[in-house]
């Protein structure tokens, strides 16, 4: 049973045995042994500092980790997300490059646990992208070019944020069913489709990844699953706008704070340019048929030689992303606002892999052409939760 | 007794014709055959659609056909969910017409094609489930019933409404006698809609052939923040296209009285100044006999909602005065709510008390099941096209007496035109571009 890389950490002394990451899970970045140790105060009680290594030389300013720890106080039976405000250190947010990183969490009296000892911590990371603040060439509109309700308005100058450099992978979200899941919220029957999903469910409510399916985008989940993912590691979806921008880079590349990198081209109609996902027999990402090497959904990362201008995978085809935006259409006032979903999928037409194409969905809709990826931007009212969390270096 | 009863129903009834139709049979359905069946339009509609009948074990969806290939994958996904035939993706429905295989064709494109597209359907002998409203103008609609009776297909009408049960408890109610002489009907159509996008024509996008979506409509140029529902060349107006859901209820609640004597309305735009052709604003009267149904329809009204998916199928009310889509029917004896959307009804008497009320459900699985019913066994479906024919035209009579500058319009049911004003004659009938003409002989 696959349930955890972790062992309960122990108070030795004043050492707490090595405790758990969940290296092993593709696209999770490899924290390798993560130790958690306490320190005394003069007067402020004991402080936890958590240490890892991050290895990773590809960390860079412009390709950051997305770090996020999450903690039990009941032997593992609940977990919760380490409130970042009450961290300290280089280890947790965006990290911009790799090295030894340290975590201070003061938290001792706010975790309401006597004895350090009762506490695991689990150490988290994904690789992001930095999509620096400033203006881009919004060519859609939300719903295909339909624009029914304009309840949020398309903000053509999205402030800084970063992206998570690939689709949400089978192995990611089965990590989060098997710390949350349960008796099955977040994980339906359809999943266990392996030719367009991959992650079964065990007779005591834990979850596998088919072996060979970890890196595959994660499918069949609805946009609630989409959110309660992300809210689980501290991000939220994109909205249309950061989307789209993700997809044909700022007018300039490093942002307008600085301006020094014109973009190209700004109104690109593909991650990679202009040409057909298809053209002259090169292909460029994941749609309908099987001339591009996969009949259903690929492997995160295929196509990255055609990843956007931000280096981020997949925006085109593969699987279609879930996005914040929503509206509701004239025809169905009264009901839950439709989302907007964006990118094509393995089962679209080449053109609507592209930047502007938009597609609408029902929230609670869960397909084998739909996933997910998350973003994090900086403090603001950005996502309809609020403000998001504090970056830091 | 009820004024209805005593009133002299045209011979095109389908009170008197439905029982009595004899429709021809398609081809002997076996028992483990499947009947095929093709989709045009991909929008919302025909995506849920095709969904809800690749789920019936008794059909599969062989295409799914629309002018613009990004609507494909949403479409595909949702049939191959439930069945494990995949279909055909194609933009020309012609494809659709030609295969024999195909018993059965769902038009769900927008009004401007649901004429053309039925009657070709029904001349390449496929029954046909066509969304409402269920024609651009009174003249096509009079043509698909036409085309239906001639080449005897079963021709279902999507006013799903008409096969809930509570509804046909409601008009049993009323017969009855219970609510005295109905002198009175109230169909509301009241919401609030969103404003087009102020955006400049543009490039048609990759992949969509916009002429084939033209059609027998005007090409206009491609305008992506033009919404279809709001222009003449490719609707019959947002309200018509939602109340006529309200409307047929009305009508079969008073026993399907067929035609208005007379039409008359007040209305135009008066909050939603975007561009659009169709009004947002629409008061009409329309007089059957000693019967008169009233239409309440704003665009602008936020405060009035649709009933919430969550009262729809549930013991629950709506909020009546706030429900977008409800029917108010008044008699000398006593007064009924009527809900659409499995809203129910609420029945009060002459001292203003409640008497009676029923939950409501709402049947769009009946009315499939009703469809799939009649094209085996060849009988008139609950909403045949001539009834869809029927609670339409009323709108159109008040969408063409706004283009006449409001007038009260008197119509002659035999030869379905205008007696007082041949103005509005012209509007009886549309332009059609070279190539999509529907014919006078059909």
């Amino acid at each position: 049973m696959v349930r955890q890389r972790c062992v309960r950490s122990m108070l030795v002394g004043w050492v707490l045995v090595a405790v758990c990451c969940s290296s092993g899970y593709a696209r999770w970045l490899d924290l390798g042994d993560v130790k958690v140790r306490q320190e005394p105060t003069e007067l402020g009680g004991p402080k936890t500092i958590i240490e890892y290594d991050l290895k990773d030389t590809g960390i860079t300013p412009a390709l950051p980790a997305y770090v996020f720890l999450r903690y039990s106080k009941d032997f593992g039976d609940t977990w919760q997300l380490m409130p970042t405000d009450y961290l300290q250190g280089n280890g947790f947010g965006i990290v911009e490059k790799p090295g030894p990183k340290e975590v201070i969490w003061w938290g001792l009296g706010q975790t309401g646990v006597a004895d350090l000892g009762q506490v695991e911590v689990r150490a988290r990371a994904m690789a992001m992208a930095r999509v620096p603040g400033g203006q881009f060439i919004m060519k859609s509109l939300p719903g295909a070019g339909r624009d029914e309700a304009k309840r949020r308005q398309p903000n053509s100058a999205p402030p800084l944020f970063y992206m998570a450099r690939y689709e949400t992978t089978l192995a990611m979200y089965a990590d989060y069913l098997n710390e949350v899941g349960g008796e099955g919220a977040g994980w339906n029957r359809r999943m266990s489709r392996e030719d367009r999903c991959g992650i079964a469910q065990n007779s005591d409510h834990t979850y596998r990844v088919v072996e060979g399916r970890e890196n595959y985008p994660v499918t069949y989940v609805s946009w609630y699953d989409a959110m309660g993912f992300l809210q689980w590691c501290g991000l939220r979806l994109p909205t249309e706008a950061e989307w789209e921008k993700a997809v044909r880079g700022g007018l300039y590349l490093d942002g307008d704070a600085t301006k020094q990198q014109p973009n190209p081209l700004p109104e690109r109609q593909f991650p990679w340019g202009n040409e057909a996902p298809d053209a002259n027999g090169v292909y460029r990402c994941n749609f309908d048929g099987e001339a591009d090497g996969f009949s259903h959904t690929a492997p995160v990362g295929s196509f990255a030689e055609f990843a956007g201008p931000y280096a981020i995978c997949d925006l085109a085809g593969n699987v279609a992303e879930w996005t914040l935006d929503w509206y509701s259409t004239s025809y169905h006032a009264g009901l839950d606002g439709f989302r907007v979903v964006r990118g094509g999928s393995w089962m679209a037409v080449p053109v609507a892999c592209d930047a502007v194409t938009g597609a609408t969905q029902l929230p609670l809709k869960e397909t084998s052409i739909m996933g997910f990826r998350g973003v994090i931007g900086v403090i603001g009212p950005i996502g309809p939760m609020g403000p998001i969390g504090p970056i830091t270096k | 007794m009820s004024p209805l009863n005593r009133r002299d129903f045209m011979k095109t009834s389908v009170g008197a014709a439905a029982a009595l139709a004899a429709l021809a049979p398609a081809r002997s359905y076996g028992a483990n055959d499947k009947i095929v069946i093709g989709v045009m339009g991909l929008g919302g509609r025909g995506t849920y659609l095709a969904q809800k009948f690749a789920e019936r074990p008794e059909t599969e969806i062989a295409y799914l056909c629309d002018p613009n290939t990004r609507r494909f994958s949403r479409a595909r996904n949702a049939v191959e969910e439930e069945q494990d035939r995949s279909p055909k993706l194609v933009q020309d429905f012609r494809r659709i017409l030609d295969d024999k295989n195909v018993d059965v064709f769902i038009n769900a494109t927008p009004d401007h094609w649901h004429g053309l597209g039925t009657i070709m359907a029904c001349q390449a002998g496929k029954d046909v489930y066509v969304e409402k409203p269920l024609a651009h103008n009174i003249w096509e609609g009079r043509k698909m019933v036409e085309a239906a009776r001639k080449y005897k297909r079963v021709v279902q009408v999507g006013m799903q409404s008409r096969s809930a049960p509570y509804v046909h408890k409601a008009k049993e109610y009323i017969k009855s006698g219970k609510l005295g002489d109905v002198y009175l009907v109230r169909v509301y159509n009241m919401m609030q809609h969103p404003k087009q996008a102020d955006t400049p024509d543009g490039p048609v996008p990759d992949g969509f052939d916009y002429d084939l979506w033209c059609g027998p409509a005007a090409k206009l140029p491609y305008n992506p923040s033009r919404r279809w529902l709001n222009q003449w060349e490719y609707s019959c107006g947002p309200i018509a296209g939602d109340a006529v859901h309200q409307f047929d209820l009305a009508r079969f609640l008073t026993d399907d009285i067929p035609y208005p004597d007379a039409v008359s309305q007040t209305g135009g735009i008066r909050s939603l100044k975007d561009g659009r052709d169709a009004p947002d604003t629409q008061m009409a009267i329309f007089e059957y006999g000693p019967l008169t149904m009233t239409m309440d329809a704003t665009l602008w009204t936020p405060y009035m909602k649709k009933i919430p998916a969550g009262i729809r199928d549930s013991d629950q009310f709506p909020k009546w005065p706030f429900c977008s889509t409800k029917v108010e029917i008044l008699g000398t004896e006593g007064f009924m709510y009527f809900g659409r959307h499995g809203g129910g009804w609420e029945l009060y008497d002459g001292d203003g008390d409640l008497v009676h009320s029923e939950y409501g459900r709402q049947a769009d699985k009946e009315h499939q099941d009703n469809f799939m019913e009649c094209v085996r066994t060849r009988k008139h479906p609950t909403s045949d096209v001539e009834i869809g024919h029927l609670s339409v035209l009323p709108f159109h009579i008040a969408n063409i007496s706004y283009r006449v500058g409001n007038r009260r319009l008197q119509f002659d049911a035999a030869t379905e035109t205008f007696t007082n004003c041949d103005e509005a004659n012209q509007y009886l009938k549309r332009q059609y571009r070279p190539g999509w003409v529907v014919p006078e002989t059909v």
